[in-house]
């Protein structure tokens, strides 16, 4: 549905994006990662038609971006939550942008109720908060009933309800066949939202995979009630292991081994588990580190 | 950790599956009519209480004006191109403004990241630009004509020696073509600095500087870029034989900014 093929932008002697290809396919949500400066909104603005590309093409349904008559009815995009005018109203905003699609006023209020902010449809922008901001920005995005979701930082600024919300709203929309790509940088959301990964450093593509592939093989995690006894039972089995903060251990290996390890060495064992929440931080660190981005 | 790619994508959760009906069917999808745009870029024009307060505040420099005519009327017959032209200096002044912020406010604002987005050949929204800018100055200056004449008309009552409406069809003319020409050099302005406050300043001072220094510097030869005279000749309707001068100057002070403005705001990153 969303074809970026060899995409490159070249500012002068600076590379921004270099050679990056992937396909965002329908009916699923494709978290688009990468640190600051990688090329991430770069990327983003090339494939929505804001920032010419110096080589390759981006296409949406087969298009270009800018080759779509009303692209807001085949592809929301929203950016940049902050980029509206403060002196207008949020229902005002909206009316606009439907006024553009082409759809009723109504579904402006429509859009209006499923972000839960009717009550503040009539005040104006400036005196949002930044989670209102974002609402609107996603209620614009949802105008036009695309098919598609372009996301820049959807959950900035929300609070725990907003982001718990917006997956469920993203998740809905998956399910139903449309296409969504989200760049964020909270981690945790991320792998609760996402089915692929697209990682992004140094301006390239360092991983392009469904979640489940990239984080397997993260290992387990296993406390234990004596962890210097656990931590030497396991290196004596051979299990390459690290040990984190709060005392628990990392182990590069499935649970069973890490089970038969302890047990053989008659550690009691607290808790044996997959370990994930480490893992895509650590997958994110240990592609987008300067010595991965060279290799 | 090596490079992970995988070949074969992950099978879509609903392949072919069309999305879920919305509570009310919307219409099909159509592209966006160029008329559609001038009403989008009208309605972006008032609907800000940027704009409100401009407009609002034309209007009431009108009224002032007006009320200075009536407090402190002159003998003899009314004459309504003394009343049109003291209620327009409002619309002279402020208009051009909204020329400029019509250009100029997508980009200090950031709202050029959505309207680009929403209409990604911005070519066509910047002219649609313009053009709403003739059109809201059109309507402005009628509100303002239609006060000029109430204050003609009552004026002639109060002093009891009646209106004259001499020259009504010149002084409209005259009025209309000066504040579109204004507006649309505001917006020329606009078009190539794409910072609200800084154009405005330079609308402002630069032809002004030029009346001003112009002559002292250049002489006669000043003519050729006086924008101010050649507005002056059009809403005369009188060229006094300086069709070449005229033409320069409005090439120089509009057609150029334009040019240049629609070239660099085509190009110019959106951040």
């Amino acid at each position: 549905m969303i074809t970026v093929e060899n995409l490159s932008k070249r500012y002068g002697s600076t590379t921004a994006v270099s050679d990056v290809s992937f396909t965002v396919e329908p009916g699923s949500i494709t978290g688009f990662l990468g640190p600051n400066g990688a090329g991430k909104s770069t990327t983003l603005r090339m494939l929505t038609g804001l920032t010419p590309p110096s080589a390759g093409r981006a296409t949406i349904a087969g298009k270009k971006y800018a080759d779509l008559p009303n692209p807001g009815r085949v592809v929301g995009v929203m950016l940049d939550a902050a980029a509206q005018h403060p002196g207008r109203t949020g229902r005002e905003t909206l009316l606009l942008n439907a006024a553009l699609l082409g759809v009723p006023s109504s579904r402006a209020d429509e859009m209006l109720e499923a972000v839960g902010l009717t009550p503040a449809a009539k005040r104006r922008v400036g005196q949002y908060s930044l989670g209102m901001r974002q609402r609107l920005g996603i209620a614009a995005a949802l105008l036009g009933d695309p098919a598609a979701l372009i996301l820049d930082e959807p959950a900035n600024g929300m609070d725990p309800e907003g982001i718990r919300w917006m997956r469920g709203l993203l998740q809905d929309f998956a399910s139903r066949g449309g296409t969504v790509i989200l760049s964020s940088h909270l981690l945790g959301e991320v792998q609760a939202t996402v089915d692929r990964l697209v990682v992004i450093g140094g301006g390239r593509i360092v991983a392009n995979g469904s979640l489940e592939e990239l984080l397997a093989g993260s290992g387990t995690l296993v406390r234990g009630l004596d962890p210097v006894g656990l931590n030497q039972a396991l290196t004596a089995a051979g299990l390459a292991l690290e040990p984190l903060f709060d005392g628990a251990l990392r182990v590069d290996a499935t649970a069973e081994q890490v089970g038969r390890a302890a047990a053989a060495a008659g550690q009691v064992l607290l808790e044996l588990r997959e370990s994930d929440g480490a893992g895509l931080e650590e997958l994110f660190f240990q592609l987008t580190s300067p010595t991965a981005a060279a290799a | 950790m090596a490079i992970t790619e995988i070949t074969s994508p992950v099978a879509a959760a609903a392949p072919g599956k069309h999305r879920a009906a919305v509570a009310t069917s919307l219409p099909p999808a159509r592209g966006q009519s160029f008329l559609k745009l001038v009403i989008i870029e009208l309605r972006k024009s008032v609907n800000t209480r940027s704009g409100q307060v401009l407009i609002l505040g034309i209007l009431a420099l009108a009224l002032a004006a007006l009320t200075w005519e009536l407090t402190h009327l002159g003998d003899g017959k009314q004459a309504f191109d003394g009343y049109l032209g003291a209620a327009s200096t409002g619309v002279m002044l402020l208009l051009p403004v909204i020329g400029v912020m019509a250009m100029t406010s997508e980009w200090t604002q950031r709202t050029a990241l959505t309207t680009f987005t929403l209409s990604p050949r911005r070519i066509r929204v910047q002219l649609a630009k313009f053009v709403s800018a003739i059109v809201l100055s059109v309507v402005v200056l009628s509100v303002t004509v239609v006060l000029a004449i109430a204050g003609t008309a009552l004026g002639g009552s109060l002093s009891g020696d009646g209106a004259s409406y001499a020259g009504f069809g010149g002084a409209l003319a005259g009025a209309y073509l000066t504040t579109a020409l204004n507006v649309v050099m505001g917006a020329a302005f606009g078009a190539v600095i794409a910072q609200t406050a800084v154009a405005i300043l330079v609308f402002f001072v630069a032809p002004t500087a030029w009346a001003l220094a112009g002559p002292a510097l250049f002489k006669s030869n000043a003519d050729w870029l006086d924008v101010f005279g050649a507005f002056g000749r059009i809403a005369e309707r009188n060229l006094n034989g300086m069709m070449p001068e005229t033409l320069t100057a409005i090439g120089v002070w509009i057609v150029l900014p334009t040019i240049v403005g629609l070239w660099a705001s085509s190009r110019r990153e959106v951040k």
